[in-house]
Protein backbone atom coordinates (compact mmCIF):
# COMPACT_ATOMS: atom_id res chain seq x y z
CA UNK A 1 0.00 0.00 0.00
CA UNK A 2 2.59 2.35 0.97
CA UNK A 3 3.80 2.46 -3.03
CA UNK A 4 0.75 2.79 -4.13
CA UNK A 5 0.36 6.09 -1.62
CA UNK A 6 4.03 7.32 -2.41
CA UNK A 7 3.33 6.63 -6.56
CA UNK A 8 0.15 8.96 -6.48
CA UNK A 9 1.70 11.47 -4.56
CA UNK A 10 5.03 11.53 -6.85
CA UNK A 11 2.65 12.25 -9.66
CA UNK A 12 0.42 14.77 -7.76
CA UNK A 13 3.12 16.96 -5.30
CA UNK A 14 6.36 18.66 -5.96
CA UNK A 15 8.96 16.23 -5.78
CA UNK A 16 10.51 17.77 -2.67
CA UNK A 17 8.01 17.03 -0.81
CA UNK A 18 7.80 13.72 -1.82
CA UNK A 19 11.44 13.07 -1.12
CA UNK A 20 11.11 14.56 1.97
CA UNK A 21 8.17 11.99 2.43
CA UNK A 22 10.64 9.13 1.25
CA UNK A 23 12.94 10.38 3.91
CA UNK A 24 11.05 10.29 6.58
CA UNK A 25 9.73 6.89 5.82
CA UNK A 26 12.93 5.32 5.95
CA UNK A 27 14.22 7.06 8.83
CA UNK A 28 10.99 6.19 11.14
CA UNK A 29 11.26 2.98 9.81
CA UNK A 30 14.99 2.10 10.41
CA UNK A 31 15.15 4.36 13.83
CA UNK A 32 11.55 4.93 15.17
CA UNK A 33 11.22 7.93 17.81
CA UNK A 34 8.15 9.97 18.90
CA UNK A 35 8.85 13.30 18.07
CA UNK A 36 10.51 12.91 14.49
CA UNK A 37 7.32 11.10 14.25
CA UNK A 38 5.12 13.43 15.37
CA UNK A 39 7.13 16.27 13.73
CA UNK A 40 6.75 14.41 10.37
CA UNK A 41 2.75 13.81 10.74
CA UNK A 42 2.19 16.80 10.96
CA UNK A 43 4.74 18.78 9.04
CA UNK A 44 3.17 17.12 6.24
CA UNK A 45 0.93 20.62 6.01
CA UNK A 46 4.21 22.45 5.29
CA UNK A 47 5.34 20.49 2.49
CA UNK A 48 1.80 19.35 0.44
CA UNK A 49 -0.92 20.82 -0.75
CA UNK A 50 -4.40 20.15 0.79
CA UNK A 51 -6.70 21.47 -2.37
CA UNK A 52 -4.81 19.06 -4.56
CA UNK A 53 -6.65 16.05 -5.43
CA UNK A 54 -5.01 12.57 -6.08
CA UNK A 55 -5.19 10.30 -8.89
CA UNK A 56 -4.64 6.56 -8.78
CA UNK A 57 -5.82 3.11 -9.84
CA UNK A 58 -6.48 2.28 -6.79
CA UNK A 59 -10.30 3.55 -5.97
CA UNK A 60 -9.71 4.15 -2.39
CA UNK A 61 -7.65 7.07 -2.53
CA UNK A 62 -8.43 8.50 -5.37
CA UNK A 63 -9.96 11.85 -4.32
CA UNK A 64 -8.09 11.78 -1.09
CA UNK A 65 -6.06 15.25 -0.53
CA UNK A 66 -2.24 14.94 -0.39
CA UNK A 67 -2.28 15.31 3.20
CA UNK A 68 -4.61 12.24 4.11
CA UNK A 69 -2.39 10.11 1.54
CA UNK A 70 1.37 11.21 3.35
CA UNK A 71 0.15 11.09 6.59
CA UNK A 72 -1.67 7.74 5.98
CA UNK A 73 1.62 6.47 4.09
CA UNK A 74 3.39 7.63 7.40
CA UNK A 75 1.18 5.81 9.87
CA UNK A 76 1.98 2.51 7.67
CA UNK A 77 5.39 2.64 8.88
CA UNK A 78 4.12 3.11 12.34
CA UNK A 79 1.79 0.19 12.19
CA UNK A 80 5.03 -1.81 11.61
CA UNK A 81 6.04 -1.36 14.96
CA UNK A 82 5.40 -3.03 18.49
CA UNK A 83 2.11 -3.02 19.91
CA UNK A 84 2.69 -0.61 22.66
CA UNK A 85 4.73 2.05 20.74
CA UNK A 86 1.90 1.95 17.75
CA UNK A 87 -0.82 2.23 20.27
CA UNK A 88 0.65 4.67 22.07
CA UNK A 89 1.78 6.96 19.30
CA UNK A 90 -1.89 6.38 17.73
CA UNK A 91 -3.70 7.55 20.36
CA UNK A 92 -0.98 10.45 20.95
CA UNK A 93 -1.89 11.65 17.83
CA UNK A 94 -5.24 11.05 17.58
CA UNK A 95 -5.88 12.94 20.83
CA UNK A 96 -3.83 16.01 19.65
CA UNK A 97 -5.50 15.90 15.74
CA UNK A 98 -7.16 18.48 13.69
CA UNK A 99 -9.46 17.93 11.40
CA UNK A 100 -7.21 17.24 8.55
CA UNK A 101 -4.90 14.70 10.69
CA UNK A 102 -8.09 12.86 12.32
CA UNK A 103 -9.14 12.40 8.42
CA UNK A 104 -6.31 10.91 7.75
CA UNK A 105 -6.05 8.64 11.16
CA UNK A 106 -9.34 7.36 10.09
CA UNK A 107 -8.92 6.75 6.93
CA UNK A 108 -5.86 5.00 7.91
CA UNK A 109 -7.48 2.38 10.77
CA UNK A 110 -7.83 -0.68 7.85
CA UNK A 111 -4.28 -0.81 7.02
CA UNK A 112 -3.45 -1.14 10.90
CA UNK A 113 -2.89 -3.31 12.86
CA UNK A 114 -3.98 -4.03 16.21
CA UNK A 115 -7.45 -3.31 15.36
CA UNK A 116 -8.94 -4.08 18.05
CA UNK A 117 -7.86 -1.83 20.11
CA UNK A 118 -9.10 1.28 17.81
CA UNK A 119 -12.48 0.32 17.82
CA UNK A 120 -13.59 2.92 21.16
CA UNK A 121 -11.25 5.31 18.66
CA UNK A 122 -13.47 4.79 15.70
CA UNK A 123 -16.60 4.83 17.67
CA UNK A 124 -15.75 7.96 19.61
CA UNK A 125 -14.79 9.59 16.26
CA UNK A 126 -18.20 9.76 14.67
CA UNK A 127 -19.12 11.44 17.55
CA UNK A 128 -18.15 14.69 16.04
CA UNK A 129 -20.22 17.02 14.22
CA UNK A 130 -17.27 17.48 11.69
CA UNK A 131 -19.13 15.95 8.53
CA UNK A 132 -15.63 15.37 7.03
CA UNK A 133 -14.64 13.52 9.90
CA UNK A 134 -17.68 11.20 10.25
CA UNK A 135 -17.16 10.70 6.48
CA UNK A 136 -13.52 9.33 7.22
CA UNK A 137 -14.90 6.43 9.54
CA UNK A 138 -17.88 5.63 7.91
CA UNK A 139 -17.58 5.79 4.38
CA UNK A 140 -15.86 3.86 2.08
CA UNK A 141 -14.06 1.99 4.81
CA UNK A 142 -14.17 -1.45 5.89
CA UNK A 143 -13.40 -1.09 9.69
CA UNK A 144 -17.28 -0.53 11.19
CA UNK A 145 -18.39 -3.41 8.78
CA UNK A 146 -15.68 -5.49 10.58
CA UNK A 147 -15.56 -4.16 13.86
CA UNK A 148 -18.28 -2.73 15.85
CA UNK A 149 -21.01 -4.11 17.47
CA UNK A 150 -24.34 -4.27 16.77
CA UNK A 151 -25.07 -1.35 19.08
CA UNK A 152 -22.14 1.24 17.39
CA UNK A 153 -23.04 -0.31 14.07
CA UNK A 154 -26.38 0.84 14.24
CA UNK A 155 -25.77 4.24 15.80
CA UNK A 156 -23.54 4.60 12.82
CA UNK A 157 -25.99 3.98 10.08
CA UNK A 158 -29.12 6.25 12.21
CA UNK A 159 -26.25 9.01 12.26
CA UNK A 160 -25.83 8.69 8.58
CA UNK A 161 -29.40 8.77 7.67
CA UNK A 162 -29.71 11.85 10.40
CA UNK A 163 -27.16 13.83 8.76
CA UNK A 164 -28.12 13.04 5.34
CA UNK A 165 -24.58 10.69 4.34
CA UNK A 166 -25.01 8.33 0.96
CA UNK A 167 -25.63 5.01 2.23
CA UNK A 168 -24.35 2.90 -0.50
CA UNK A 169 -20.68 4.15 0.17
CA UNK A 170 -20.78 2.59 3.75
CA UNK A 171 -19.30 -1.48 3.60
CA UNK A 172 -21.66 -4.13 5.05
CA UNK A 173 -24.63 -1.90 4.34
CA UNK A 174 -26.37 -4.89 3.44
CA UNK A 175 -24.66 -7.54 5.27
CA UNK A 176 -25.05 -5.65 9.09
CA UNK A 177 -29.39 -5.75 8.53
CA UNK A 178 -30.38 -6.49 11.93
CA UNK A 179 -33.64 -6.33 13.64
CA UNK A 180 -33.08 -3.54 16.12
CA UNK A 181 -31.67 -1.33 12.82
CA UNK A 182 -34.82 -1.77 10.99
CA UNK A 183 -37.43 -1.06 14.00
CA UNK A 184 -35.11 2.38 14.51
CA UNK A 185 -35.26 3.39 10.56
CA UNK A 186 -38.91 3.04 11.31
CA UNK A 187 -39.35 4.99 14.51
CA UNK A 188 -37.05 7.91 12.78
CA UNK A 189 -39.04 8.10 9.43
CA UNK A 190 -42.32 8.57 11.56
CA UNK A 191 -40.77 11.32 13.13
CA UNK A 192 -39.55 12.71 10.56
CA UNK A 193 -42.90 12.40 8.94
CA UNK A 194 -44.71 13.99 11.79
CA UNK A 195 -42.79 16.77 11.36
CA UNK A 196 -43.41 17.24 7.56
CA UNK A 197 -39.73 16.43 6.97
CA UNK A 198 -38.01 13.47 4.39
CA UNK A 199 -36.01 10.65 5.19
CA UNK A 200 -33.31 9.35 2.42
CA UNK A 201 -35.44 7.19 0.30
CA UNK A 202 -31.70 4.67 0.94
CA UNK A 203 -32.51 4.39 4.51
CA UNK A 204 -35.40 1.07 3.43
CA UNK A 205 -32.30 -0.50 2.36
CA UNK A 206 -31.67 -1.75 5.74
CA UNK A 207 -34.63 -3.06 6.72
CA UNK A 208 -35.09 -5.64 3.95
CA UNK A 209 -35.51 -8.98 5.99
CA UNK A 210 -37.00 -7.36 8.35
CA UNK A 211 -40.22 -6.43 7.28
CA UNK A 212 -42.78 -6.51 10.11
CA UNK A 213 -46.44 -4.87 9.52
CA UNK A 214 -45.37 -0.92 10.62
CA UNK A 215 -42.18 -1.27 7.69
CA UNK A 216 -44.70 -2.94 5.31
CA UNK A 217 -47.02 -0.02 5.62
CA UNK A 218 -43.52 2.23 5.11
CA UNK A 219 -42.76 0.82 2.38
CA UNK A 220 -46.37 0.82 0.78
CA UNK A 221 -46.31 4.49 1.71
CA UNK A 222 -42.73 4.82 0.00
CA UNK A 223 -44.65 3.14 -3.01
CA UNK A 224 -47.25 4.83 -3.44
CA UNK A 225 -45.41 8.71 -2.98
CA UNK A 226 -44.96 11.58 -5.25
CA UNK A 227 -41.45 11.23 -4.84
CA UNK A 228 -39.63 9.33 -7.49
CA UNK A 229 -36.90 8.74 -5.77
CA UNK A 230 -39.10 7.32 -2.89
CA UNK A 231 -40.80 4.91 -5.34
CA UNK A 232 -37.49 3.96 -6.53
CA UNK A 233 -36.26 2.38 -2.98
CA UNK A 234 -39.74 1.04 -2.68
CA UNK A 235 -39.36 -1.00 -5.59
CA UNK A 236 -35.75 -2.35 -4.72
CA UNK A 237 -36.74 -3.16 -1.30
CA UNK A 238 -39.68 -4.88 -2.89
CA UNK A 239 -37.60 -7.08 -5.27
CA UNK A 240 -35.30 -7.89 -3.10
CA UNK A 241 -37.49 -9.21 0.00
CA UNK A 242 -38.00 -12.82 -0.41
CA UNK A 243 -40.41 -13.43 2.70
CA UNK A 244 -43.52 -12.04 0.66
CA UNK A 245 -45.05 -9.90 2.77
CA UNK A 246 -44.43 -6.96 0.04
CA UNK A 247 -46.19 -8.94 -3.37
CA UNK A 248 -49.06 -6.49 -3.22
CA UNK A 249 -46.94 -3.97 -3.95
CA UNK A 250 -45.50 -4.86 -6.92
CA UNK A 251 -48.40 -3.75 -9.25
CA UNK A 252 -47.73 -0.72 -8.23
CA UNK A 253 -44.36 -0.21 -9.06
CA UNK A 254 -44.42 -2.64 -12.15
CA UNK A 255 -42.41 0.81 -14.01
CA UNK A 256 -39.74 0.65 -11.25
CA UNK A 257 -39.76 -3.09 -11.33
CA UNK A 258 -38.46 -3.10 -15.25
CA UNK A 259 -36.27 -0.63 -14.26
CA UNK A 260 -34.35 -2.86 -11.61
CA UNK A 261 -34.90 -5.93 -14.10
CA UNK A 262 -32.93 -4.20 -17.32
CA UNK A 263 -30.03 -2.75 -15.03
CA UNK A 264 -31.45 0.65 -15.02
CA UNK A 265 -32.16 1.24 -10.86
CA UNK A 266 -30.06 -0.31 -8.23
CA UNK A 267 -29.74 0.89 -4.62
CA UNK A 268 -25.89 1.91 -6.21
CA UNK A 269 -27.40 4.18 -8.79
CA UNK A 270 -30.01 5.61 -6.36
CA UNK A 271 -27.41 6.63 -3.71
CA UNK A 272 -25.15 8.00 -6.37
CA UNK A 273 -28.39 10.25 -7.15
CA UNK A 274 -29.14 10.86 -3.48
CA UNK A 275 -25.66 12.09 -2.99
CA UNK A 276 -25.67 14.63 -6.29
CA UNK A 277 -28.46 16.44 -4.38
CA UNK A 278 -26.38 16.87 -1.31
CA UNK A 279 -24.52 20.37 -0.54
CA UNK A 280 -21.51 18.91 0.80
CA UNK A 281 -20.03 21.23 4.06
CA UNK A 282 -16.66 22.20 2.94
CA UNK A 283 -13.70 22.22 5.31
CA UNK A 284 -12.96 24.95 7.91
CA UNK B 1 -8.51 48.99 5.15
CA UNK B 2 -7.50 45.69 6.04
CA UNK B 3 -5.91 44.40 9.35
CA UNK B 4 -3.57 41.43 10.59
CA UNK B 5 -3.57 41.59 14.23
CA UNK B 6 -1.25 39.09 15.45
CA UNK B 7 -1.93 38.99 19.43
CA UNK B 8 -5.49 38.16 20.38
CA UNK B 9 -6.60 35.67 22.60
CA UNK B 10 -9.84 35.22 21.24
CA UNK B 11 -10.81 32.27 23.30
CA UNK B 12 -11.99 34.98 25.90
CA UNK B 13 -13.99 36.78 23.26
CA UNK B 14 -17.66 36.92 22.20
CA UNK B 15 -18.76 36.43 18.48
CA UNK B 16 -20.15 40.43 19.08
CA UNK B 17 -16.14 40.63 18.86
CA UNK B 18 -15.59 38.66 15.91
CA UNK B 19 -18.82 40.26 13.93
CA UNK B 20 -17.01 43.84 15.49
CA UNK B 21 -13.76 42.89 14.47
CA UNK B 22 -14.24 41.26 10.90
CA UNK B 23 -16.59 44.86 10.27
CA UNK B 24 -13.07 47.20 11.09
CA UNK B 25 -11.49 44.94 8.50
CA UNK B 26 -9.15 42.47 10.42
CA UNK B 27 -9.02 40.04 8.03
CA UNK B 28 -6.49 37.72 9.70
CA UNK B 29 -5.59 37.02 13.38
CA UNK B 30 -2.65 34.77 15.44
CA UNK B 31 -4.32 33.49 18.86
CA UNK B 32 -0.87 33.04 21.22
CA UNK B 33 -1.06 30.09 23.66
CA UNK B 34 -1.26 32.21 27.36
CA UNK B 35 -2.10 31.19 30.97
CA UNK B 36 -6.08 31.42 30.89
CA UNK B 37 -6.15 33.62 33.98
CA UNK B 38 -5.81 31.64 36.11
CA UNK B 39 -2.89 28.79 36.60
CA UNK B 40 -3.90 25.50 35.21
CA UNK B 41 -3.35 22.42 37.88
CA UNK B 42 -3.08 19.16 34.95
CA UNK B 43 -1.56 19.14 32.01
CA UNK B 44 -4.59 17.49 30.09
CA UNK B 45 -5.90 21.61 30.03
CA UNK B 46 -3.15 22.07 27.81
CA UNK B 47 -4.32 19.62 25.73
CA UNK B 48 -7.85 20.25 25.30
CA UNK B 49 -6.15 24.36 25.41
CA UNK B 50 -4.50 23.62 22.37
CA UNK B 51 -6.48 21.77 20.72
CA UNK B 52 -9.20 24.74 20.57
CA UNK B 53 -6.97 27.02 19.05
CA UNK B 54 -6.12 24.40 16.46
CA UNK B 55 -9.36 23.45 16.32
CA UNK B 56 -13.20 24.87 17.52
CA UNK B 57 -11.68 28.76 17.39
CA UNK B 58 -10.47 28.56 13.84
CA UNK B 59 -14.03 26.92 13.07
CA UNK B 60 -15.27 29.97 15.03
CA UNK B 61 -13.29 33.02 13.23
CA UNK B 62 -13.84 31.67 10.16
CA UNK B 63 -17.27 31.95 10.38
CA UNK B 64 -17.26 35.59 10.26
CA UNK B 65 -14.50 35.47 7.33
CA UNK B 66 -11.36 35.49 10.07
CA UNK B 67 -8.54 33.78 9.18
CA UNK B 68 -7.24 32.13 12.08
CA UNK B 69 -3.60 31.39 13.35
CA UNK B 70 -1.90 30.23 16.67
CA UNK B 71 1.66 29.65 18.19
CA UNK B 72 2.00 26.98 20.72
CA UNK B 73 3.76 27.30 23.98
CA UNK B 74 4.29 27.31 27.79
CA UNK B 75 3.73 31.04 29.22
CA UNK B 76 6.22 32.00 31.85
CA UNK B 77 3.82 32.15 34.90
CA UNK B 78 2.73 28.45 34.68
CA UNK B 79 6.56 27.72 33.75
CA UNK B 80 7.10 28.36 37.48
CA UNK B 81 4.79 25.18 38.11
CA UNK B 82 7.94 22.47 37.55
CA UNK B 83 5.96 19.28 36.77
CA UNK B 84 3.49 20.49 34.84
CA UNK B 85 6.20 22.54 32.61
CA UNK B 86 7.85 19.01 32.57
CA UNK B 87 4.90 17.56 30.50
CA UNK B 88 3.76 20.22 28.89
CA UNK B 89 6.90 20.11 26.97
CA UNK B 90 6.09 15.84 25.96
CA UNK B 91 3.11 17.57 24.51
CA UNK B 92 4.41 20.65 22.53
CA UNK B 93 6.22 18.82 19.94
CA UNK B 94 2.79 17.24 18.68
CA UNK B 95 1.29 20.90 17.88
CA UNK B 96 4.33 23.10 16.45
CA UNK B 97 4.79 21.61 13.14
CA UNK B 98 0.59 21.46 12.70
CA UNK B 99 -1.17 23.63 10.03
CA UNK B 100 -1.40 27.44 10.46
CA UNK B 101 1.04 26.65 13.98
CA UNK B 102 3.11 30.08 13.03
CA UNK B 103 5.28 30.18 16.27
CA UNK B 104 6.50 28.87 19.78
CA UNK B 105 4.55 31.73 22.10
CA UNK B 106 3.63 33.42 23.47
CA UNK B 107 6.90 32.86 25.81
CA UNK B 108 9.46 34.58 27.67
CA UNK B 109 9.68 35.71 31.42
CA UNK B 110 7.04 36.84 34.37
CA UNK B 111 8.79 37.25 37.50
CA UNK B 112 12.21 36.21 35.64
CA UNK B 113 12.53 33.21 37.62
CA UNK B 114 15.18 30.58 37.38
CA UNK B 115 12.51 28.00 36.37
CA UNK B 116 11.16 30.58 33.61
CA UNK B 117 14.34 30.96 31.95
CA UNK B 118 14.68 26.90 31.80
CA UNK B 119 11.79 26.80 29.45
CA UNK B 120 12.75 30.26 27.81
CA UNK B 121 15.60 27.86 26.95
CA UNK B 122 13.89 24.88 26.30
CA UNK B 123 11.09 26.46 24.02
CA UNK B 124 13.45 28.44 21.87
CA UNK B 125 15.58 25.35 21.35
CA UNK B 126 12.18 23.71 20.11
CA UNK B 127 11.61 26.92 17.72
CA UNK B 128 15.23 26.25 16.14
CA UNK B 129 14.28 22.38 15.55
CA UNK B 130 11.22 23.30 14.18
CA UNK B 131 12.59 26.18 12.30
CA UNK B 132 9.61 28.48 13.42
CA UNK B 133 9.41 32.33 14.85
CA UNK B 134 9.36 33.14 18.86
CA UNK B 135 7.09 35.09 19.65
CA UNK B 136 7.92 37.04 23.13
CA UNK B 137 5.80 38.02 26.19
CA UNK B 138 8.03 40.56 27.78
CA UNK B 139 7.10 41.35 31.58
CA UNK B 140 5.42 44.00 33.44
CA UNK B 141 7.36 44.25 36.27
CA UNK B 142 10.90 45.00 35.67
CA UNK B 143 10.64 45.46 31.99
CA UNK B 144 13.72 46.74 30.48
CA UNK B 145 15.62 44.42 32.13
CA UNK B 146 13.58 41.35 31.76
CA UNK B 147 13.36 42.74 27.89
CA UNK B 148 16.94 42.61 27.73
CA UNK B 149 17.84 39.59 29.40
CA UNK B 150 15.68 37.79 27.25
CA UNK B 151 17.32 39.11 23.92
CA UNK B 152 20.35 37.45 25.62
CA UNK B 153 19.18 34.34 26.34
CA UNK B 154 18.01 33.77 22.98
CA UNK B 155 21.02 34.77 21.26
CA UNK B 156 22.53 32.59 23.73
CA UNK B 157 20.54 29.43 22.04
CA UNK B 158 21.32 30.75 18.51
CA UNK B 159 18.02 32.09 17.77
CA UNK B 160 18.00 34.48 14.82
CA UNK B 161 16.92 38.22 16.09
CA UNK B 162 14.85 38.24 12.82
CA UNK B 163 12.89 35.53 13.84
CA UNK B 164 11.53 36.51 17.23
CA UNK B 165 8.49 38.86 17.87
CA UNK B 166 8.95 40.94 21.21
CA UNK B 167 5.77 41.83 22.35
CA UNK B 168 4.24 44.45 24.41
CA UNK B 169 7.31 47.03 24.07
CA UNK B 170 7.30 50.64 25.37
CA UNK B 171 9.22 53.73 24.73
CA UNK B 172 11.85 52.40 27.24
CA UNK B 173 12.59 49.30 25.62
CA UNK B 174 11.58 49.98 21.96
CA UNK B 175 15.58 51.75 21.15
CA UNK B 176 17.48 48.08 21.98
CA UNK B 177 14.97 45.64 20.81
CA UNK B 178 15.14 47.34 17.19
CA UNK B 179 18.84 47.96 17.14
CA UNK B 180 19.53 44.51 17.84
CA UNK B 181 17.71 43.37 15.11
CA UNK B 182 14.52 41.86 17.01
CA UNK B 183 10.90 42.53 15.35
CA UNK B 184 9.09 45.25 17.73
CA UNK B 185 5.83 44.77 18.74
CA UNK B 186 3.40 46.75 20.93
CA UNK B 187 -0.06 46.40 22.54
CA UNK B 188 -2.24 48.52 22.99
CA UNK B 189 -3.95 47.64 25.54
CA UNK B 190 -6.11 50.25 27.95
CA UNK B 191 -4.60 51.41 30.99
CA UNK B 192 -2.02 48.76 32.28
CA UNK B 193 -0.09 49.17 28.78
CA UNK B 194 -0.03 51.47 25.67
CA UNK B 195 -2.65 53.73 24.90
CA UNK B 196 -2.68 54.54 21.01
CA UNK B 197 -1.44 58.51 21.09
CA UNK B 198 1.99 57.24 22.74
CA UNK B 199 1.99 54.48 19.88
CA UNK B 200 1.48 57.17 16.97
CA UNK B 201 4.87 59.10 18.80
CA UNK B 202 6.43 56.05 18.92
CA UNK B 203 6.07 56.02 14.92
CA UNK B 204 6.91 59.18 14.68
CA UNK B 205 10.18 58.80 16.15
CA UNK B 206 11.01 55.30 14.86
CA UNK B 207 9.11 54.80 11.86
CA UNK B 208 7.40 51.57 10.50
CA UNK B 209 10.62 49.57 9.81
CA UNK B 210 10.15 46.14 11.96
CA UNK B 211 7.32 47.66 14.11
CA UNK B 212 4.12 45.74 14.82
CA UNK B 213 1.56 46.62 16.29
CA UNK B 214 -1.58 44.25 18.03
CA UNK B 215 -4.30 44.31 20.63
CA UNK B 216 -3.68 41.19 22.94
CA UNK B 217 -7.52 41.66 23.69
CA UNK B 218 -7.84 39.26 26.67
CA UNK B 219 -10.04 38.04 29.40
CA UNK B 220 -9.50 41.54 30.82
CA UNK B 221 -10.74 45.21 29.69
CA UNK B 222 -8.98 45.06 26.99
CA UNK B 223 -10.23 46.14 23.30
CA UNK B 224 -10.02 43.72 20.02
CA UNK B 225 -10.72 46.76 17.40
CA UNK B 226 -7.09 48.46 18.86
CA UNK B 227 -5.48 47.99 15.75
CA UNK B 228 -8.03 49.36 13.26
CA UNK B 229 -8.36 52.47 15.83
CA UNK B 230 -4.90 52.90 16.50
CA UNK B 231 -4.80 52.52 12.24
CA UNK B 232 -7.61 55.45 12.44
CA UNK B 233 -5.47 57.59 15.00
CA UNK B 234 -2.60 57.23 12.86
CA UNK B 235 -4.30 58.34 9.78
CA UNK B 236 -5.46 61.17 11.51
CA UNK B 237 -2.53 62.36 12.98
CA UNK B 238 -0.31 62.22 10.02
CA UNK B 239 1.27 58.92 9.42
CA UNK B 240 1.51 57.76 5.85
CA UNK B 241 -1.22 55.20 4.58
CA UNK B 242 2.24 53.19 3.70
CA UNK B 243 3.41 53.34 7.11
CA UNK B 244 0.06 52.26 8.80
CA UNK B 245 -0.29 48.93 6.08
CA UNK B 246 3.10 48.21 7.53
CA UNK B 247 2.94 47.79 11.01
CA UNK B 248 -0.70 46.70 11.39
CA UNK B 249 -0.59 44.36 8.10
CA UNK B 250 2.32 43.57 5.71
CA UNK B 251 4.92 43.60 9.15
CA UNK B 252 3.13 40.88 11.15
CA UNK B 253 2.82 39.10 8.12
CA UNK B 254 6.59 39.27 7.09
CA UNK B 255 7.21 38.10 10.76
CA UNK B 256 5.27 35.07 11.20
CA UNK B 257 4.99 34.45 7.61
CA UNK B 258 8.62 32.96 7.77
CA UNK B 259 7.14 30.20 9.79
CA UNK B 260 5.73 29.03 6.52
CA UNK B 261 2.13 28.71 7.45
CA UNK B 262 1.12 31.88 7.15
CA UNK B 263 0.38 33.56 3.44
CA UNK B 264 -2.04 36.54 2.17
CA UNK B 265 -3.46 33.75 -0.10
CA UNK B 266 -5.07 32.08 2.22
CA UNK B 267 -7.57 35.08 3.03
CA UNK B 268 -7.52 36.73 -0.62
CA UNK B 269 -8.36 33.46 -2.77
CA UNK B 270 -11.39 33.36 -0.38
CA UNK B 271 -13.06 36.43 -2.10
CA UNK B 272 -10.53 38.84 0.24
CA UNK B 273 -12.56 40.38 2.65
CA UNK B 274 -15.66 41.71 0.67
CA UNK B 275 -18.06 41.47 3.85
CA UNK B 276 -20.77 39.95 1.82
CA UNK B 277 -19.03 37.33 0.47
CA UNK B 278 -18.59 33.55 1.67
CA UNK B 279 -15.70 32.21 3.16
CA UNK B 280 -15.14 28.04 2.77
CA UNK B 281 -18.58 28.03 2.32
CA UNK B 282 -19.74 29.20 5.25
CA UNK B 283 -22.01 32.87 5.66
CA UNK B 284 -19.73 35.82 6.55
CA UNK B 285 -21.02 38.92 9.13
CA UNK B 286 -23.08 40.84 6.90
CA UNK B 287 -24.26 43.32 9.57
CA UNK B 288 -22.19 45.96 11.05
CA UNK B 289 -24.52 48.97 12.20
CA UNK B 290 -22.77 49.52 15.82
CA UNK B 291 -19.64 49.23 14.07
CA UNK B 292 -19.40 52.91 13.42
CA UNK B 293 -20.21 53.50 16.49
CA UNK B 294 -17.32 51.51 18.00
CA UNK B 295 -15.10 53.05 15.39
CA UNK B 296 -16.04 56.60 16.22
CA UNK B 297 -14.29 56.57 19.75
CA UNK B 298 -10.85 55.13 18.59
CA UNK B 299 -8.42 57.07 21.39
CA UNK B 300 -7.51 54.39 23.64
CA UNK B 301 -5.98 55.37 26.28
Amino acid sequence: MRDTLLAALSASASADAVSWLRGQISELSENFEKHPFYYAFSGVSRRFDKAATIQSENETIVGWDEFRTARVALLLVLAEKDKDTFLESFSAVLNTADIREQIALFSALRWMRHQEDLVESAVDGLRSNIVDIYDSIALDNPFPQEHFTDEAWNQMVLKAIFISRPLHRIHGIEARRNQALAEAISDLAHERWAAGRLITPEAWRSCIGFIDERIAGDIAKMAESENPDDRAAAALVVAEEESGKLESRKTTLADELSKIEIGDLSWKSLGQEMEDKIIRKSLT
Amino acid sequence: MRFFDSHVHMVSRTTDDYQRMAAAGVAAIIEPSFWQGQPRTEVGTFKDYFNSLIGFERFRASQFGIKHYCTIGLNPKEANNEKLAEAVMELMPLYICKEGVVGIGEIGYDDQSKMEEKYLIRQAEMALEADLPIQIHTPHRDKKKGTNRTMDVLVDVGVSPDKVIIDHNNEETVKEVLDRGFWAAFTIYPHTKLGNERMVDLMLEYGAEKIVVDSAADWGISDPLAVPKTAALMKERGVTIEEIEKVTYHNPLAAYGQSGQVEESDWEDHEGIDATALFEGNTLFRGGQDIDEAMSQYLIE
